[in-house]
């Protein structure tokens, strides 16, 4: 598993004549790599700065002062989460390059399937439900402030609290990670999701707790997942190129 | 790449060791392997902040805490944690037996640790049971969330350690293996185990 | 099942290995979410779409402890089961005398499902989140959570009809599983089908509350998953053996 740069059969040795850097792997692999940190920065820009969903608004808030959210974040919210429909996209392709690489290692298709699926599940509770209860909140103004609150919680809740199917991505993840000997990813990545099973773990008092580190604002059922999963995220951003990199330019396809 | 050739070495040291009968002497290395030390390490840090953060919940409301904590039964607590310590005990005798070679041994000290595992969730279960059925449970206050919460998320814990010391001993039982640092990296886990057991009793149970 | 102790580093044996993983995660996590099925104080009997708002106000302000038990449980494990579907999906690719194609449509099909019941259980945190929402507001969360739990059965007929065309056109010489399970798969959806009438019918049998509709459409979920446990862990056996990788 050496990383060789066969410059003399690779297509990017002709790129390399004209002073470029020459990449191993594959031109379809790459293009598809550099979707995914493009795609999580704007997710990031999208969730922090203008869906206003990171840090998620309090719970322990009365029904007016969650229509004043909706009133006040309107307009952003409809920028972010509009330009949020139109790419969420780029979360299925994130999830088809680990589970590319994942079908590269030498432990079978099973867990790569599982990944992709559990992932693939959790875009809709976990990301895109929370879009479209904040979007129908702010679309019609003057709605009555009961059924504002109603889609408040119910895209926070969800967006925070859909636990199991991240879960289960990550245990797939790391179940594949430790039994592989083509050392696709580094062993060291598998307990990192593990952590991530952890802090589904933690999130879960937020259908219970309205205030505190527990609720779905809280230092721990939140916060400290935002950490630990931006963490795993740069981890994982960081070791598709690798293994793009390292990945020989005559593998041939999957099947 | 690293553990490739640790494994060859590993393969080669063990080769040898099982035909002249004695360890791996003379060789000094941090045991198990360095991807679970990430675990290690990087678990304590993550813990670490739930137990500032949960003192710093404590600090905001000392007396809600202390006359909760009262609700707890210490004697389960000091159960637990000297069952737990027994464990560490077994699975830490379990790699010197390794090391020197007597797998048959490290296997039957790894299931009594194990066994000490699973005892540990079974009084757990009771604690917990008993505390329910008096009324005190994870919406009671905060110092209850907190209880469930880190006891709960030790108690995944401890079942992912069976999981690895059950990894131990397939090695242990396998002749073409028996690695030095797969059996030192499932220990090194389990003693994180109880380690983060010993700062939960005394946050939780003792602490006034 | 017996590793050969030569075979443990093989490629094709992490194959076994992560298959037999998933397998167990099923009988696992099923007697987890079986608990929590017995837990929910609404299931025994099903709670009827004729209950006013604030009947089902009622029932949430009253059991809220365990509804946030058994649905925050059904969140967390119970996309768990679908690695045991991933099973299935691997082995229709092993089938010889055809394309693979059901296999990638019973993949997509499984994720599908599993994301429609990863929803329900949102909409019973939801309606028991805030005890003074008013009882208009349970019930239309209430509604929606019984729907999206009973009614989307279009899935799993799917899978299961894939998975019977699957086994019938696996007709050479060592096919992969036996051929009643092709007939038991068809069974299966069309036992599950009919609970699709939940989304519509607010009484009766086809109700989410009736005997079709709830009790035979998981009941023969349940039994399917128990019965493709046991026919999964010999089919794996059968390839370990075929591949050497076991006695």
């Amino acid at each position: 598993m050496s990383s060789t740069i066969s410059a003399q059969t690779s297509p990017s040795a002709k790129v390399a004549e004209n002073g470029r850097t020459p990449r191993a792997g594959k031109r379809d692999v790459w293009l598809v790599f550099w979707i995914v940190p493009a795609f999580y920065t704007a997710f990031g820009l999208i969730f922090f700065a203008l869906a206003r969903v990171m840090p998620p608004p309090r719970p322990d808030v009365t029904t007016d002062q969650m229509v004043h959210f909706f009133h006040a974040h309107a307009l952003t919210i409809k920028i972010g989460f509009g330009i949020l429909v139109l790419i969420v996209g780029g979360a299925g392709i994130a999830n088809g390059i680990v589970a590319f690489h994942m079908k590269r290692m030498t432990v079978g298709s099973v867990m790569a399937y599982a990944y992709l699926g559990a992932m693939s599940v959790g875009a809709l509770p976990g990301c895109l439900l929370v879009a479209f209860c904040f979007l129908t909140a702010v679309y019609r103004p003057g709605r009555d402030p009961q059924l504002l609150a109603l889609l408040y919680d119910l895209g926070l809740l969800s967006y925070v609290g859909s636990l199991g199917c991240f879960s289960t991505a990550y245990f797939a993840f790391a179940v594949a990670i430790l039994y592989d000997k083509n050392e696709i990813f580094p062993k060291w990545l598998a307990y990192v999701s593990i952590w991530q099973i952890v802090t589904e773990i933690m999130a879960v008092p937020v259908f219970v707790s309205k205030a505190g580190p527990f609720a779905w604002n809280g230092s721990i059922a939140f916060w400290m997942g935002v950490v630990v999963f931006g963490f795993w995220l740069s981890c994982v951003i960081v070791f598709l190129m690798k293994a793009t990199e390292l990945q020989p330019v005559d593998e041939p396809p999957l099947e | 790449m690293a553990n490739a050739k640790q494994t060859a070495a590993d393969f080669d040291s063990a080769a040898a060791s099982s035909v002249t009968g004695t360890g791996r002497q003379g060789t000094v290395h941090t045991p198990g392997d360095g991807h679970m030390w990430v675990m290690v390490l990087g678990d304590l840090i993550i813990f670490g902040a739930y137990f500032i953060i949960f003192m710093v919940y404590r600090a905001m409301e000392p007396q809600e805490f202390l006359t909760s904590q009262e609700h707890l039964n210490i004697n389960i607590g000091v159960l637990n944690t000297l069952v737990l310590l027994a464990s560490s005990w077994f699975i830490a005798r379990s790699v010197q037996a390794a090391r020197a070679g007597d797998h048959a041994r490290a296997l039957r000290l790894t299931y009594l640790g194990g066994l000490c595992g699973v005892a540990f969730i079974l009084i757990k279960a009771y604690e917990w049971s008993t505390k329910i059925a008096a009324g005190y449970t994870i919406s009671s206050n905060d110092y209850f969330m907190f209880y469930y919460m880190l006891t709960g998320v030790h108690l995944f814990h401890v079942s992912l350690g069976l999981l690895i010391l059950g990894v131990m001993v397939r090695e242990l039982r396998n002749p073409r293996r028996r690695r030095m640092f797969m059996v030192e990296s499932g220990a090194t886990y389990w003693h994180m185990v109880d380690l983060l057991w010993i700062v939960i009793f005394a946050l939780l149970y003792v602490m006034r | 099942m017996q590793i050969l102790a030569e075979a443990e580093d093989l490629p094709k044996t992490a194959n076994i290995k992560t298959q037999l993983i998933s397998l167990w995660t099923a009988p696992v996590f099923g007697v987890v979410l079986l608990i929590a099925f017995l837990a929910f104080p609404g299931f025994f009997p099903p709670m009827s779409p004729d209950m006013t708002a604030e009947q089902v106000a009622r029932f949430y302000s009253d059991h809220t402890a365990m509804i946030r038990f058994s649905m925050i449980t059904f969140n967390l494990c119970g996309v768990m089961l679908l690695p045991f579907f991933m099973v299935i999906v691997i082995q229709m690719k092993r089938m010889a005398t055809q394309s693979h194609i059901f296999a990638y449509c019973y993949l997509t099909a499984a994720v599908s499902g599993a994301t429609l019941f990863a929803l329900a259980d949102i909409f019973y945190l939801t309606a028991a989140f805030r005890p003074d929402r008013s009882p208009e507001l349970v019930m239309l969360l209430n509604d929606m959570a019984w729907m999206i739990f009973i009614a989307p059965v279009g899935a799993f007929v799917a899978m299961n009809l894939l998975l019977g065309l699957a086994v019938f056109f696996d007709d050479g010489p060592n096919p992969v599983f036996p051929r009643w399970v092709g007939y038991y798969a068809i069974g299966t959806a069309l036992a599950m089908a009919p609970a699709a009438g939940a989304a519509v019918f607010a009484t009766g049998p086809l109700a989410w509350n009736g005997v079709v509709s709830f009790w035979l459409r998981n009941g023969a979920f349940a039994l399917f998953v128990v019965v493709m446990f046991v026919v999964l862990r010999n089919v794996l056996h059968r390839q370990a053996v075929e591949e050497g990788v076991a006695r």
